[in-house]
């Protein structure tokens, strides 16, 4: 007289299975003999939300073969290597089911099968198997091997050509920018306006396209530090030698927030930008340090670039003073970045 | 967009199978889930267990740069590590003395680790530095190409259970006293040392295996060992040095040892063993012991026959025997005592359980078929007899055949098999 014990899944359906069967799964085992569950319809063990009928039944298929003692080794794995046969959709529901139900000899086959996905391939082929979201920025890879070179400077210049390439893609979309170049000749700063907006506000506005400002924003500040010093040094070197202009970096961060964010760079704090600055560098993950984009008409670039300098050379004239004032307030706040800074100038 | 098309389909599993799932990538692949999504970019941090060897760089012909590009790895993952770091483990070549291994060794101590696996190149061996004695928790221990120096303060590691130290440089009284100062040792590995004598107090040993050249090794206090290994090579001096003494290497060896199951002895083994006077009657009875399997025995040495025979004539459970000969067939000094096999061979010794034997290398030496005659008259369980002939031995082959025809076996299912090469 065989014994059955009744399981209820998430959707409500409830079935009887095999004592033997069914105890192999501790989680079941414990349901039984701890609380007295699953011995009637009424009483059937509620199992876990993971478990749905179909995972529940290819657990139950587990479970009849290894729970018979007198299968060989060999026999066991070959019917494993059978078994995890399945899409990855499934191997992934799999491992979460047979995981809440306490299995662990099924979590090591699935664990070792996605590892074995997983294993060699290429962050996009992994993020395309599982469906993962893009959504870092580009952030300092634990990769020694990756940069073809170390030079900060070729570092930063592929940088700056993702950023080129994504501002071209922005210019298109928001005509603002010749605006606010000519709203800034003719209006003195208007610096408490400037001063009020935060930093959310400029990163919202600058992100509204991407509908992901958060992801930018939330990277650990430990990461963060680290590249913004770098970032630094090796902006503050680059820009001296680009724009031959010798002023603090300052300026040179505030020109270029312009003309990417079309945003009135404030003479507001230097730190705030530099927050942004960094946040809105948007290059993706594929973007490898090695490779340039040819894609940008060089007369474009140098459209750009020529952009770049006449602003730079407007806020230097129009208010020395002003930035003087700013930049020691700068200095007093985050010496770190000025410090930087001075090696470029 | 179809959402459940696009739905993330392993990032929420729990972290245990996350960890689960990164452990079994090469570290360098599990370090690299960090560019995936924002969700993963810490999840490989947590890891306990670091595995680290020469895939984890690209291979090239420069050593110099391997050898950079694997300390870069190493160092800027453990920076970015977070967490207790229970195992790590460094297998290379390129790595000798670097003073980067050092920097590791002191972070590791600080991070509670528990398994330590050390595998250097040739060349100047590395030095373990003091903090490694710092590491209270550590529970595994292998060394490689080392120099082991523990300081006089130094106690031993309250918590380790395995030691394996293979070609490390280190002074017979520092082994002794850490063994000795490691309550839990259960398993034990020393490979490749010059001349060490050692004695064994380790109350809680159960795995042994020794190999190189030792003086002299004892068993003082072992009364729990299961399986051991042995391979001696032995010197002629240190051969000669053992003829002059007097004590019963059987006894200091294999005589505490009770719960013995598995025994594996290479060259030289017997030879160690047989050395010493012999004391009568062995005290203790190898009730466990099942698995027997002796190299290198030289059946020209009366004594060393001996030892065989005291060794499987007090192991009533015994079930698979192994014994490969001594392939010197040295011109036999006196002629061989025959006689002995009659008169004072146990004659009411059953292996009631044996069912595996295996001859190897067998030059048809007397005494040799007279074992062979011993065994299959005396074990009526017996399965499968194999005999591999010496490949030196071309022309006695007939005659061992005709000889092993004649033999009665106790066992009517028992096979003979000869296998020519």
């Amino acid at each position: 007289m065989k014994s059955y014990i009744w399981l209820q899944t998430v959707d409500g359906s409830i079935q009887q299975v095999e004592q033997e069967i069914a105890m192999f799964c501790p989680m079941i085992c414990h349901e039984v003999i701890q609380k007295g569950m699953g011995s009637s319809k009424n009483y059937a063990i509620s199992l876990p939300q993971q478990v749905n009928p179909a995972m529940l039944s290819l657990i139950l298929d587990y479970c009849r073969f290894h729970q018979l003692p007198g299968r060989s080794n060999k026999e066991r794995k070959s019917f494993d290597e059978k078994f995890i046969r399945m899409d990855t959709k499934r191997l992934c529901e799999l491992t979460s089911a047979a995981d809440s139900l306490q299995l662990k000899p099924l979590v090591d086959l699935t664990s070792r099968a996605l590892a074995r996905i997983i294993e060699g391939k290429a962050p996009e082929e992994i993020r395309e198997i599982f469906h993962l979201p893009d959504d870092l920025t580009e952030e300092e890879k634990l990769e020694p091997l990756k940069n073809a070179t170390d030079d900060p400077r070729i570092r930063l210049l592929n940088r700056l050509y993702a950023k080129k390439r994504k501002e071209l893609k922005e210019r298109e979309k928001l005509k603002v920018t010749g605006l606010l170049i000519s709203m800034f000749q003719n209006v003195e700063v208007d610096e408490e306006l400037v001063d009020d907006r935060s930093v959310d506000d400029l990163l919202s506005f600058i992100n509204g396209d991407d509908g992901d400002s958060k992801g930018i924003k939330t990277s650990k500040s430990k990461k963060k530090n680290r590249r913004r010093k770098d970032l630094l040094k090796s902006t503050s070197a680059h820009e001296a030698t680009k724009n031959h202009n010798k002023e603090s970096n300052g300026l040179n961060s505030v020109c270029r927030s312009a003309e990417v964010g079309q945003i009135l760079p404030g003479v507001g704090a230097t730190t705030n930008l530099q927050d942004v600055e960094d946040d809105i560098f948007p290059n993706k993950n594929e973007f490898d340090d090695g490779d340039i984009d040819d894609e940008i008409d060089p007369t474009l670039k140098e459209k750009i670039d020529r952009e770049v300098e006449d602003f730079a050379r407007r806020l230097n004239s129009d208010w020395p003073e002003r930035m003087q004032e700013i930049l020691s307030l700068g200095q007093e706040k985050k010496p770190v970045h000025l410090s930087l800074n001075g090696k470029g100038s | 967009m179809d959402d459940v098309m696009s739905r993330d389909l392993i990032s929420d599993l729990p972290q245990s199978i996350i960890e689960s799932i990164l452990t079994r990538l090469p570290i360098r692949d599990a370090v690299r889930t960090s560019i995936l999504s924002s969700k993963w970019r810490y999840k490989w941090a947590t890891l306990t267990q670091l595995v680290f060897d020469e895939k984890c760089v690209i291979l090239s012909n420069d050593r110099c740069k391997v050898e950079d590009g694997l300390v870069n790895f190493i160092t800027r993952t453990l920076f970015l590590h977070q967490g207790p770091i229970h195992k790590f483990q460094l297998t290379t070549t390129h790595l000798q003395c670097c003073p980067d291994i050092d920097q590791w060794l002191l972070f590791l101590s600080r991070n509670d680790i528990k398994e330590l696996v050390l595998e250097l190149g040739e060349g100047e061996w590395f030095r373990v530095p003091s903090c490694l004695f710092n590491c209270k928790k550590l529970t595994r221990l292998d060394l490689f190409r080392c120099e082991f120096d523990p300081p006089p303060t130094f106690k031993g590691f309250l918590c380790l259970k395995s030691l394996n130290l293979h070609q490390v440089l280190v002074s017979p009284e520092a082994i002794e006293s850490l063994i000795s100062g490691c309550p839990l040792l259960e398993s034990l590995a020393l490979s490749y040392f010059d001349s060490l004598a050692l004695t064994i107090r380790a109350p809680n040993l159960k795995f042994l295996c020794l190999e190189g050249e030792f003086k002299d090794i004892c068993l003082e206090n072992t009364p729990l060992l299961v399986a051991m290994s042995v391979a001696m090579y032995m010197t002629d001096d240190i051969a000669e040095h053992f003829e002059q003494s007097s004590t019963c290497n059987f006894n200091r060896f294999l005589g505490g040892v009770p719960r013995l199951e598995r025994l594996i002895g290479h060259i030289y083994f017997t030879k160690f063993l047989s050395i010493g006077d012999d004391l009568g009657r062995l005290p203790i009875t190898y009730a466990h012991l099942k698995v027997v399997e002796l190299n290198q025995v030289s059946f020209e040495d009366m004594k060393e026959i001996l030892v065989v025979l005291r060794l499987i004539t007090n192991s009533p459970n015994l079930r698979e025997l192994q014994i490969s000969g001594s392939s010197n067939t040295l011109a036999a000094i006196d002629a061989p005592d025959l006689d002995f096999w009659e008169d004072e061979c146990p004659s009411n010794c059953t292996f009631k359980q044996l069912r595996v034997v295996r001859m190897t290398d067998m030059s048809g030496v007397p005494h040799e078929m007279e074992f062979i005659k011993f065994l299959l008259a005396n074990s009526p369980a017996l399965e499968t007899m194999s005999i591999s002939p010496c490949v030196y031995v071309m022309d006695g082959r007939l005659n061992m055949l005709i000889e092993l025809l004649r033999f009665r076996r106790a066992s009517a299912q028992a096979e003979i098999l000869f296998i020519q090469d």
